[in-house]
């Protein structure tokens, strides 16, 4: 049977096969066996490194291999475990503050100094210079501000605030907020000789005079310099005299000519942080190729998908409300769902001729930061350039009206030509993205120069939450879905010359995002390309709902900045002052409306 | 999906419970279709797909050819999903229509024009500027009828008058084709008003003209003789009269009439003062579905109304942005349209079930119309 004819072939079968009004719920599927499966409490969540994470990485080994499915050519297993850091915590942090006159005072705890995650271990004692805000914006931008002019810190302890200038106006802000995140600070002592960098929430800022807890941190090293966070206490200590509030006020008119000061005051830091390092495992099989492939371009065609959750959800990426804290986050949509796609993909490939051999890549640890699907490209299992493309799969079970995302198009000019047939049988409500700069495995593929593709039903409010449960899978429709992206593999296997990479350029704003510390209540929909944000939903009596505003509602402008996208939205949010009402525009029924809103602080 | 790579992610982390929705009053998109589901996915921009009289394939217009800016006519198989070019790929092309009876492939096309290359790439070094044109669309006295034969595929040139010959349709029979054209300001004497005129738009010369499909440039008759914009035409399901869009002198209101074949009994269907047009008769003939950017300068909507415009009509499309040139399928199950709900300005080609007797209901339950 020629290509094309068997093609055709399948789509017809796709078309037969859907019919959306059959009651699903009560039917069993492979779909619905996999995600009750890897959904169920018995892998506690599927976190990598842990128990729950080797149950489920049993199970898909053995679906995989009950499908022909083997181990990489020249492997035993499909395993592939790696380390990677889990986590980090204080391992004693203390600062001991020798002020002029008077006696050294010792603290600790968390409540008084804790190390940024991506500090260096050490014990330095120095001198204190108060650098204000520690911001150094590059010389490349049309505004010069340096918060180092005429400080010598060789040597010596930086004293910073956290954030950037509060009553700055809006465009200086836009620029400072650029350079205020914590590492980029850090970096800018370390660059001027600094030996440490001690960073205090100044009063007049949100979260004012508590330290910042220890966030997330993949890395597997510090970052070349001590640093702590303080709390207002023992910045006072070091300031003696001078008041913080005092020096942060003159600071945040945003003029760049503020200077800072010796303190004369002498702090000795410790910084110890704790990096606890695990095992994850990727499990990574294939479907030989049917025939031959020598003299085949690129002979490979993957697909994949990742399999771990946040355990319980103390890993902090956990939205858990109150109530749900410490139960398993078991992840039925993110992603057993799109485990699930990958594995129904393999085994309808496994039925059919394939030109090229089928790569199955189930990857662990992506919740913190795609360190799994990256490990693989870096062990060269299959060479990325061996890849005709990759096909990912994230949270594809929460299917509503048909919508289906599917992001990283610009990838190939292929896709969309390719796209535009296989949904004229699979029929979704397509919503195409160019952008492969994704929080999933695509990102990692991508990055790798592979013709890429990330399909996703988009967000919901079960979003890192225990309530992400099986019985909301859209089990019918996710099958829909993994039979298209079937179809596309197949067109790629089939196709002698593979499709072509090509660059997408990775926007400012993408690249450049800190955390943001406003908090708005508004529930981005993520599938939407409409221009400006639709809201997906609000939450319950936050500033957007009391601003009146409500899901389907599309934001347009904010505080004047006006909004093409969701980074744009973001940018804006960046820009408001907590406590101060903003004007929004937004469109309702396709009526421009306002409104005003007032941010409150995130923790 | 992880969480820390993206801003996405941090607005993501504020989501939490969503809260009840009020429902909005009246009729919404899903009451009148359901499945929807985006048919053109490749170029910057596609529109204006007509079906084939069993319902199998559409033509359409879009911009995807290699080296042309411009639109080019495809023919999209939804048995198969491939689409196939019928134009011949160089110059503009625009509205396309299938013979209901023959198959045949009608459009406008400006091929045959020699500069038809030099345009081409003009365009596309203006694109590669980083610049861009507002929609406008340049009435191209070159642009003229042609129809692609099903059979053994020759390309015939229908019109040979100078002047915008295009946005034709044929009649249920497939013995007829209505068009618009404007070769009445080239064909006479313009006074200076005239020609000013036609040099700032052109389309104001427009006028709705009908021939024999199997003719070949003569015995075009002349059916509307208004100053303003008379432009695509098409037949009711029955063949007795012929729907179109009229603008004002201005060019900036535009309105649904019909009318009969010899251009008697022009009725206003349509009074919203607001830019009302591409109308298309669902085959049931009780109603008619058009596009109106009643509700804002740049957020058209699909609009029904019933077939004589006694009531007001009823809104169709709720999304923002573009939607418009709405086409029933010839069984009256389906409504094809273009839109640009899925991303940017530009339009795409969407598919939805279209739910009959909720529209005629919908439309039953309509106050009268409200004429300004």
């Amino acid at each position: 049977m020629s290509t094309s004819t068997r093609y055709a072939a399948a789509v017809i079968a796709t078309v037969a096969l859907w019919s959306p009004s059959a009651p699903a719920q009560n039917r069993s599927s492979a779909a619905r066996d996999h995600v009750q499966t890897l959904a169920s409490s018995a892998f506690e969540g599927r976190e990598a490194g842990t128990a729950g994470e080797r149950r489920a990485g049993d199970y898909i080994a053995n679906q995989l291999a009950r499908i022909g499915a083997r181990p990489l050519p020249g492997r035993t297993s499909m395993f592939a475990p790696f380390a990677f850091t889990a986590g980090s915590r204080d391992g004693g942090s203390r600062v001991t503050v020798t002020a002029t006159p008077g006696p050294p005072r010792a603290f600790e705890g968390a409540g008084d100094v804790l190390p940024l995650s991506f500090s260096d271990d050490g014990d330095i004692s120095a001198e204190v210079v108060f650098a204000g805000y520690g911001i150094v914006v590059p010389e490349s931008q049309s505004f010069g501000y340096d918060s180092y002019a005429g400080l010598d810190v060789k040597d010596k302890v930086a004293l910073v605030l956290r954030y950037f200038p509060e009553d700055a106006d809006q465009a200086t802000r836009a620029i400072l907020a650029r350079y205020s995140d914590l590492r980029y600070k850090a970096l800018a002592a370390r660059q001027r000789g600094a030996r440490g960098m001690l960073v205090v929430t100044g009063p007049a800022s949100p979260n004012a005079g508590t330290t910042i807890p220890m966030t997330f941190d993949t890395a597997l090293a510090g970052s070349g310099i001590s640093a702590a966070s303080i709390s207002a206490r023992v910045a006072q200590a070091i300031l003696g005299e001078r008041s913080l509030q005092e020096l942060q006020k003159a600071l945040d008119g945003g003029n760049p000519h503020v200077a800072g000061l010796a303190t004369g005051s002498t702090a000795q830091l410790k910084t110890a942080v704790i990096r606890e390092k695990h095992e994850g495992r990727n499990v990574v099989a294939y479907l030989p190729a049917t025939a031959p492939v020598a003299g085949v371009e690129r002979p490979w065609v993957a697909i994949g998908a990742h399999y771990d959750h946040l355990g319980r959800g103390t890993g902090g990426n956990s939205l858990a409300t109150r109530e749900q804290a410490g139960q398993p986050h078991v992840g039925a949509d993110d992603n057993a769902s799109g485990t699930a796609a990958v594995l129904l993909i393999a085994e309808e490939l496994s039925k059919r001729p394939r030109p090229r051999h089928l790569l199955i890549g189930l990857w662990s640890a992506e919740e913190i930061g795609l360190i799994g699907s990256a490990q693989f490209l870096a062990s060269g299992g299959v060479a990325a350039t061996d890849l005709a493309a990759y096909l990912n799969f994230d949270m594809v079970g929460r299917m509503a009206e048909n919508r289906l995302a599917v992001q990283a198009t610009g990838t190939s000019p292929t896709w969309a030509s390719l796209l535009e047939q296989v949904n004229v049988a699979a029929g979704f409500d397509l919503a195409v993205q160019p952008d492969p700069y994704q929080p999933t495995d695509v990102a990692s593929f991508n990055q790798a120069g592979v013709p890429s593709l990330s399909f996703t039903t988009g967000a919901h409010t079960d979003y890192h939450k225990p309530s992400d449960t099986a019985d909301k899978i859209n089990y019918e429709d996710l099958e829909r879905v993994a039979r298209m992206a079937a179809a596309i593999v197949s067109r790629v296997a089939d196709t002698p010359q593979p499709p072509t990479f090509a660059k997408v350029e990775q926007s400012q704003q993408t690249a450049n995002r800190t955390g943001l510390r406003v908090f708005t209540g508004t529930v981005p929909d993520y599938t939407s390309t409409a221009k400006g944000l639709l809201l997906g939903g609000v939450v319950g009596g936050g500033p957007a709902d009391q601003a009146g505003l409500q899901k389907g509602d599309v934001i347009v402008e904010i505080a004047g900045q006006s909004i093409a996208n969701i980074y744009d939205y973001t940018y804006a949010l960046e820009l408001l002052k907590i406590g101060q009402p903003a004007s929004v525009t937004y469109v309702r029924n396709g009526e421009r409306r306002q409104t005003t809103l007032t941010p409150s602080a995130r923790r | 999906m992880i969480r820390q790579l993206t801003p996405l992610a941090a607005a993501l982390a504020l989501a939490a419970v969503v809260d009840g929705q009020t429902p909005p009053q009246g009729p919404v998109e899903r009451d009148f279709l359901s499945r929807v589901r985006r048919l053109t996915v490749e170029g910057r921009r596609a529109g204006e797909g007509y079906w084939a009289a069993n319902g199998q394939s559409l033509v359409f217009q879009s911009e995807r050819e290699p080296g042309n800016p411009f639109y080019q006519i495809y023919r999209l198989d939804l048995s198969t999903g491939t689409s196939i070019r019928i134009s011949p790929g160089t110059g503009k092309t625009t509205c396309a229509f299938i013979n209901p009876a023959t198959d045949d492939v009608l459009f406008a096309s400006t091929h045959h024009d020699q500069r038809s290359k030099q345009l081409q790439d003009e365009e596309l070094k203006f694109r590669a500027s980083g610049q861009e044109r507002r929609y406008a669309w340049d009435y191209d006295p070159e642009m003229e009828l042609y129809v692609r034969s099903a059979k053994g595929g020759t390309l015939r040139r229908l019109t040979n008058a100078r002047g915008y010959d295009a946005e034709a349709s044929y009649s249920p029979d497939g013995q007829w084709i209505v068009f618009s054209s404007t070769r009445d300001a080239y064909a006479r004497e313009l006074s200076a008003a005239e020609r000013k005129q036609l040099e700032v738009d052109p389309s104001y010369f427009g006028e709705i003209y009908l021939m024999r499909a199997d003719a070949d440039g003569s015995g075009v008759k002349r059916l509307t003789s208004v100053p303003g914009y008379d432009g695509g035409p098409f037949f009711s399901p029955d063949g007795k009269r012929i729907i179109w869009r009229r603008f004002d002198e201005a060019g900036l209101i535009a309105d649904v009439w019909t009318m009969n074949l010899d251009g008697s009994d022009a009725r206003q269907i349509t009074s919203f003062g607001a830019m009302s047009w591409a109308p298309y008769f669902h085959p049931s003939g009780e109603y008619i579905l058009f596009a109106s950017n009643k509700l804002g300068f740049e957020n058209f909507e699909v609009f029904m109304v019933d077939a004589e415009g006694r009531k007001e009509p009823v809104r169709v499309t709720f999304s923002d942005g573009f939607d418009g040139l709405p086409v029933p399928s010839p069984d009256g199950a389906q409504l094809a349209w273009t839109s640009s709900r899925g991303g940017g300005r530009e339009g795409q080609i969407f598919l939805a079930q279209w739910n009959h007797e909720r529209a005629r209901a919908a439309i039953a339950a309509a106050p009268p119309r409200r004429r300004s």
